[in-house]
């Protein structure tokens, strides 16, 4: 059968630094191709390739659509060619409705005017089509990052698309909501519709597509029939090394909960905590107890919107007004802080949204390092240049940032790179009592191992740290003592002898299906 | 370094240098020692106030009532200083107090009550208008009773004498060595790189050749303006904060990152605040300048001075999103600004020329900067 889109020996240098290498690509009509590959291995750039977003005569190498030269000069002829790409980055106008988004720039009109009633109807189907239970008058800015998320795959497949690129579409949903989006990209693929799928969740990868391709500094090293291929060979390929364990055993004592002479100390006490999003709003959170202690992993698991984030985020300081309870620090009461006093007390906060919350784009690596503790570096007002420079030099090296240094601009780094950064920042400030919100969101298995052994670290160091995972195996894998939230409630409290997913699982559920 | 690269860095002295040698080659006085000291004087009272609009733009803010500002507080210090017969050092430090006060309310107002920095300093820019013209009354207010000079009305006519300044200049230039020595010897201390000491003597030397043949050009008239030391001071204050203190830093993640600036555990309520606060100091700095400038305050003075200072801030390479700008590029921001008005003036170009002249060249280092800039992102 003849290739729907082939790439030949692409090269794509940027100033010296090769980001593609003499890649071969071959997608079949009506395939789902997924490409692995670590950060910085060239998939972004690839994608970049196929989008028109590098215009032709800006690579070497060639690219066939229908087995003729494709020349894309601007994402415009790419989506003429039917290739639409679905980056990470929302597409999204969050003030304008969910219809008024699916339909931005083709509104169905009658004359000159939109025809509203038909935009609704036309949204409500597809809406519906998709099993979503969303308004089409909604505002955007009202969904979750999950919902926008399925909403831009809503949006691309009612254009017209031969070749749905995904560039990791399920780094924010939930178990439901992936296996939705896999169940419409197979239906997809019985019409003809061939994907490039981009994901670092290889379980999924091995549930969906049919053949894989592994990139790895650039160079395209295989690709694979998944029926052929096995878990640990496609890792293999990637990082070009055995990975024998997904996630490293903890070899931190468990300090954690010994019964005995009052076992660890508390580092952070919860009780009671009710917390409403505004003043006079009802409570969304309700009644979460927990003490986090010594040397401990507590993981938070819970189905989308059963307030995982809103806990980190208001045990920090960042959101919600409390209506009762206590938190206690080290000892200390924690009541209505802001995150300036959380990071005094030894709280630290690293978010989910790296790039909304967690860093300032435009500046430096070394900028955004020590932007929270910069006052160890001052004295007298002024701040010790060179001792920061160190100071951060130090972190740079220990977190392995892959950048040309730390004055390199942080918006130009890899997910997993800038992850690396954020909890750099954070763990410049000598914390305590470490909140980590999806801390391997959209970021490799390399990058992964490497935030696993940090907690690791953190743990060996008598730290305590959060842990919120929409990954139930690796909140397994790297917690001591598991409490699931659902529908703003603790649902159920495991310790590590009584994890299994099907008991986590039926915690989270258990009182969403109540309420 | 590409071509596009070296045309970005280079753009802005460049631009400086052919509006400098356009006019020289119109009208030789431009070049002479007399309208360069005019001009460096109209340069430091531009200038001032751009410092201090650069303050304000790194958050991501903006202040438009800058202009009627500076010419209410300086109509208070004249006021004071002409009808109530106050010394002038006392009236400016009360006109210094009021705009303190000012800004830091509207500072206070913009993040307390979160109403966009647009519409607080807008209202500002009409309620000080007014007040303003209140306080003298729509008349005339010269800045000294009679022929006598005070500290107010010498503030533009006063120049150091030649060794003074070239003492000063000497002091600058030691001051300097001493700095990048020490810089040295601290980044060799923690085990950094520092360029080589032929590369250090170089800048150094180069820069102390600045310094001391700018002064030698003053003296060649009446030796350097006093406006002149005010402004250097305050870019000298203004540097050291942006680059060397927290309190900078913080101003460019707010610009660049508000949410994730409020994450990070900075104060950046008090950072705005004090943002604003300081821009009232350049305010009245600039106030008094300028309405000494002028010799007496009239209810022109200050007029569309704050877009002077926002253009030089963005000739000079400042993003109005916040984030991006350096005190050296608002320096020749504010230098092309100033070139361009006193070489106008000189040839005596039509007021209405001026405007248009000032807009376009507004308009036409902006574009040039976003298209450099995008050459630049795309490797």
């Amino acid at each position: 059968m003849a290739p729907l889109l082939a790439a030949h020996a692409l090269t794509k240098r940027f100033a010296g630094v090769v980001a593609l290498n003499g890649v071969d690509f071959e997608l079949r009509p009506g395939e789902i191709h997924a490409v692995c590959g670590e950060n910085g291995a060239g998939k972004s750039t690839l994608i970049k390739l196929l989008a028109g977003i590098h215009p032709y005569g800006s690579y070497e190498g060639e690219l066939l659509v229908d087995g003729r030269l494709a020349a894309f000069h601007s994402v415009r002829n790419a989506e003429a060619a039917g290739i639409a790409v679905i980056t990470q980055e929302f597409a999204l106008v969050d003030e304008l409705s969910v219809a008024e988004n699916i339909f931005l720039g083709r509104a169905p009109r009658s004359g000159l005017r939109v025809d509203w009633p038909e935009m609704h109807r036309r949204a409500a189907a597809l809406l519906a089509d998709f099993g979503l239970t969303i308004s089409p008058d909604a505002p955007v800015r009202t969904l979750g990052i999950g919902q926008k998320q399925l909403l831009e795959i809503v949006r691309a497949m009612d254009k017209q698309t031969r070749v749905l690129v995904l560039d990791e579409p399920t780094a924010a949903l939930t178990g439901q909501e992936v296996a939705v989006l896999l169940e419409h990209l197979r239906r997809l693929r019985t019409q003809g519709t061939a994907c490039i799928y981009i994901s670092h969740k290889l379980d999924e990868v091995f549930a969906i597509a049919d053949r894989v391709t592994v990139l790895r500094d650039g160079a395209s090293i295989t690709t694979l029939d998944t029926t052929a291929a096995t878990l640990p060979l496609v890792i293999k390929h990637m990082v070009g090394r055995e990975i024998a364990d997904l996630f490293p055993k903890r070899r931190a004592p468990v300090r954690a909960l010994s019964s005995s002479a009052g076992g660890a100390p508390a580092l952070l006490e919860v009780s009671h905590l009710n917390v409403a999003p505004a003043r006079g709003a009802p409570p969304f959170l309700c009644d979460v107890s927990f003490a986090l202690r010594a040397g401990e992993v507590l993981g938070v698991g819970g189905l989308m919107g059963a307030g995982r984030t809103e806990l980190l985020m208001n045990l920090f300081g960042a959101w919600g007004h409390r209506l009762g309870g206590e938190v206690r620090v080290n000892g200390a009461p924690h009541a209505a802080p802001t995150p300036r006093e959380s990071i005094a007390r030894g709280l630290v906060l690293v978010t989910e949204d790296r790039k909304r919350y967690g860093l300032v784009l435009e500046q430096s690596v070394g900028f955004n390092l020590s932007l929270s503790h910069l006052h160890a570096f001052t004295h007298t007002g002024r701040i010790d240049l060179p001792a920061e420079q160190v100071r951060n030099q130090h972190f740079f090296d220990s977190l392995r940032v892959k950048a040309p240094g730390q004055h390199a601009r942080v918006g130009g780094l890899s997910g997993g790179n800038q992850q690396k950064v954020v909890l750099g920042k954070a763990l410049m400030t000598e914390p305590t009592v470490v909140l980590l919100d999806e801390p391997t969101r959209g970021i490799d298995v390399g990058a992964k191992l490497e935030v696993y052994e940090l907690i690791n670290r953190l743990t060996e160091e008598g730290k305590g740290v959060l842990l919120v995972s929409s990954e139930l195996p690796e909140l397994m894998g790297m917690s001591d003592r598991i409490i699931m939230l659902a529908a703003g409630r603790i649902g159920g409290e495991f310790p590590r002898a009584e994890f299994s997913q099907e008991a986590l699982l039926a915690a989270a559920m258990k009182r969403a299906a109540a309420a | 370094m590409k071509p596009r690269h070296l045309l970005q860095n280079f753009a802005m002295p460049l631009a400086l240098a052919g509006i400098c040698t356009f006019f020289a080659l119109r009208e030789s006085a431009f070049l002479g020692p007399r309208n360069l000291t005019q001009l460096i004087v109209e340069f430091s009272i531009t200038g001032t106030l751009a410092l201090g609009m650069l303050l304000i733009l790194l958050t991501g803010q903006i202040d438009l009532s800058a202009g009627s500002g500076v010419g209410l507080i300086g109509g208070i210090a004249a006021v004071l200083v002409f009808q109530h017969g106050w010394p002038a050092p006392v009236a400016m430090l009360i006109a210094l107090v009021v705009a303190v006060i000012l800004w830091t309310l509207m500072g206070a107002l913009i993040v307390r009550e979160r109403i966009p920095s647009f519409i607080i300093t807008l209202g500002g820019l009409l309620i000080f208008k007014g007040l303003f013209w209140l306080v003298i009354q729509n008349s005339t207010v010269p800045v000294a009773r009679g022929d006598q000079d005070n500290l107010y009305s010498q503030l533009t006519t006063f120049y150091l004498p030649g060794s003074v300044g070239l003492a000063i200049a000497g002091g600058i230039v030691a001051t300097l060595g001493v700095l990048t020595w020490r810089g040295r010897q601290a980044r060799l201390a923690h085990g950094l790189t520092v360029p080589s000491p032929r590369q250090a003597v170089a800048r150094w030397l180069g820069t102390a050749l600045g310094v001391i043949g700018l002064v030698a050009v003053c003296n060649q008239f009446r030796g350097v303006p006093l406006s002149l030391l005010i402004f250097g001071s305050t870019a000298g204050i203004v540097y050291f904060l942006t680059q060397h203190t927290p309190f900078g830093r913080y101003l460019y993640a707010i610009g660049g990152n508000e949410e994730a600036a409020v994450l990070s555990g900075i104060a950046v309520n008090r950072v705005l605040i004090g943002a604003y606060l300081l821009m009232g100091v350049t305010v009245a700095l600039t106030g008094f300048m300028t309405t000494a400038y002028s010799g007496a305050s009239t209810t022109t003075v200050g007029d569309l001075m704050e877009l002077d200072a926002i253009a030089a801030c963005v000739i000079g390479g400042t993003a109005l999103r916040g984030g991006r700008g350096t005190v050296g590029g608002v320096i020749f921001g504010a230098l092309i600004m100033t070139a361009l008005l006193n070489g106008m003036t000189l040839l005596a170009v039509s007021p209405e020329i001026k405007f248009i002249a000032r807009g376009a060249v507004l308009t036409i280092a902006v574009w040039l900067d976003v298209v450099l800039g995008r050459a630049k992102n795309q490797g």
